[in-house]
């Protein structure tokens, strides 16, 4: 107990000491910065005055995020649901294949933010286009990544299952499924921050809460302590989202070279 | 019909990739038996389509012209019996099962007989049996081998497919692997009712080591040209490999070899 504690507070020295020192350096020398130009609160804020606008009502602040945070997984579990079903298709069919990758393609270099405002015209102002947005811009990158772990085999085992007339359903739980899970898992580092943009350019659009519409209305207003605390948060979410994505693949990829070779 | 013994006859077998710029042929009119029960193996230098003759006769591509009888059916049939277990040179396990759940795989597959294969003997038949657990990365080459040997038999087939199944492992664990797999064939029954094993080496010394029956692939495209018979006693041990009569048939198969290299 005492060598796994020892080994806890060895990994926080190894692992958290350096970027917290780096944070630490990088908000001294804002505050340095602000107060030393004096620089107006209405155009950037010292940390301490973002500080002291989120302590004075933090709730407001998790609230918010909460439905920022909401959205954007349930357009990211949107998003990767129907980018994995058609991947499925699409790994199954050359003809679908050729025929779904140009659109998927042409999707991909359009900048979708760009559908915003219309997305208020056809979903109106509720949790829909905020869903929707989120999910579209998952959908691209869930989709290649998805296509390419489930193609990505050992062509070993792949002929060795089908030397035992094993079944497309059946190479595809067995072999495939497992095979893509280090594409999708980080195909999620990607996806799951852009849910997040999705999310909030929805909420400037459409919004009356989630922290995409505080930031939008603070600016609005010139209240920056309000919009950076709103910015703030955002970030820690996006760490929180991806402290939980390591963990989750520690888990399930610890037979996965990328997974061992960080032990 | 003409000889019920033999459990695979090939026909005239010729394959041509025509996906590359050329057409490339890569063996002609190959036409032999391999009888119940045998070990034959399959020499040749690299490219003169030993791997590309494997996988035909698996059912894993058809061939251009001529056709492989198993049992006097198509390779297709033999698969849909899983009568044909295969191992490659690498052992192409899947990495998040554990070595038993690798093991187990062909039992999951549908329509998989249970010939009550008891995944725990054939664990202990290849040495594995305290590793039932581990993961493949846990373990060296050679061990992953004899996960991959232990997989292929896990249907019980009656035809074994080996394409250069020790080709990426170290010499001293290559050798020993050799006489290993020997043993492991020989502890399946009686020498009446062995498998079948079609193994393809590019070494002469496992050539000799291991078959009833050395066919020689040379040129290009590839053709048979010779068909040796070892008749060296079994079981065999390392010290064959220092016998007069080995050294024979080493020579033999060198100069049957000379100019191969293309
Ligand atoms: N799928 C394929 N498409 C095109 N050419 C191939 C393919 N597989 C093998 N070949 C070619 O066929 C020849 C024989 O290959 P192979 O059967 O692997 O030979 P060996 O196993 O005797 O080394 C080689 O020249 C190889 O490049
Ligand atoms: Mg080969």
């Amino acid at each position: 107990m005492n060598g796994r504690l020892r080994g806890i507070v060895r990994g926080l020295v190894t692992y958290g000491l350096p970027p917290a020192i780096a944070f630490a350096v990088v908000i001294g020398a804002w505050e340095a910065y602000v107060s030393w130009r004096d620089v107006s609160i209405l155009v950037v804020p010292a940390p301490s005055d973002v500080w002291e606008r989120f302590v004075d009502d933090p709730g407001y602040f998790w609230e918010q995020g909460w439905w920022t945070l909401y959205e954007a997984t349930l357009g990211l579990i949107f998003g990767t649901t129907v980018a994995v079903a058609l991947a499925i298709v699409m790994a199954h069919s050359r003809p679908v294949e050729r025929g779904l990758l140009p659109l998927a393609i042409a999707m991909k270099v359009t900048p979708l933010v760009a559908i915003g405002p219309v997305l208020i015209v056809i979903f109106g102002f509720g949790t829909t286009p905020k869903i929707f947005l989120a999910a579209l811009l998952c959908f691209f990158p869930m989709l290649v990544n998805a296509l390419t772990g489930f193609r990505d085999v050992d062509p070993g085992a792949l002929e060795f299952m089908r030397s035992l007339r094993a079944s497309p359903w059946s190479i595809f739980w067995k072999l495939r499924a497992p095979s893509s899970l280090p594409y999708v898992i980080s195909a999620l580092r990607i996806t799951y921050p852009l849910a997040l943009v999705g999310a909030v350019i929805a909420e400037w659009f459409t919004g009356n809460r989630g922290l995409g519409y505080v930031v939008y209305s603070a600016a609005q207003n010139l209240r920056t302590p309000e919009l950076f605390s709103a910015i703030a948060v955002l970030a820690l979410i996006g760490v929180a989202i991806n402290i939980a994505l390591s963990l989750l693949e520690r888990r399930l990829l610890f037979w996965h070279e990328s997974v061992r070779s960080t032990r | 019909m003409a000889n019920e013994t033999q459990h695979v006859r090939l026909h005239g077998l010729s394959h041509v990739f025509a996906d590359g710029r050329e057409p490339l042929r890569v063996f002609d009119d190959v036409s032999t038996g391999m009888p119940r029960g045998q070990f034959t193996s399959i020499i040749g230098p690299s490219g003169c389509g030993k791997s590309t003759l494997l996988r035909i006769v698996g059912g894993l591509l058809e061939p251009s012209a001529g056709e492989v009888r198993i049992d006097g059916a198509r390779p297709r049939a033999a698969q849909r019996r899983h009568d044909i277990g295969i191992v490659f040179q690498e052992p192409a396990l899947l990495p998040w099962r554990t070595v038993a759940a690798n093991v187990r795989l062909p039992l999951e597959i549908d329509g998989a007989r249970r010939r009550g294969t008891d995944v725990e003997s054939l664990l202990d038949l290849v040495g594995l049996g305290e590793f039932r657990d581990y993961y493949p990365h846990q373990l060296s080459g050679g061990m992953r081998q004899r996960v991959a040997i232990a997989r292929a038999l896990a249907v019980d087939p009656a035809l074994l497919l080996m394409d250069e199944p020790f080709g990426a492992l170290d010499e001293i664990t290559r050798t020993a692997m050799r006489y290993e797999l020997l043993r492991i064939w020989a502890s399946q029954a009686e020498a009446a009712t062995r498998k079948t094993v079609l193994f393809v080496t590019h070494s002469i010394t496992e050539a000799i080591v291991m078959s009833d029956r050395i066919v020689v692939i040379n040129g290009r495209p590839g053709r048979i040209v010779a068909d040796v018979a070892v008749e060296l006693p079994r079981p065999r041990t390392q010290e064959i490999e220092r016998s007069a009569p080995f050294l024979d048939y080493a020579d033999h198969l060198r100069s049957l070899l000379v100019g191969a290299v293309a």
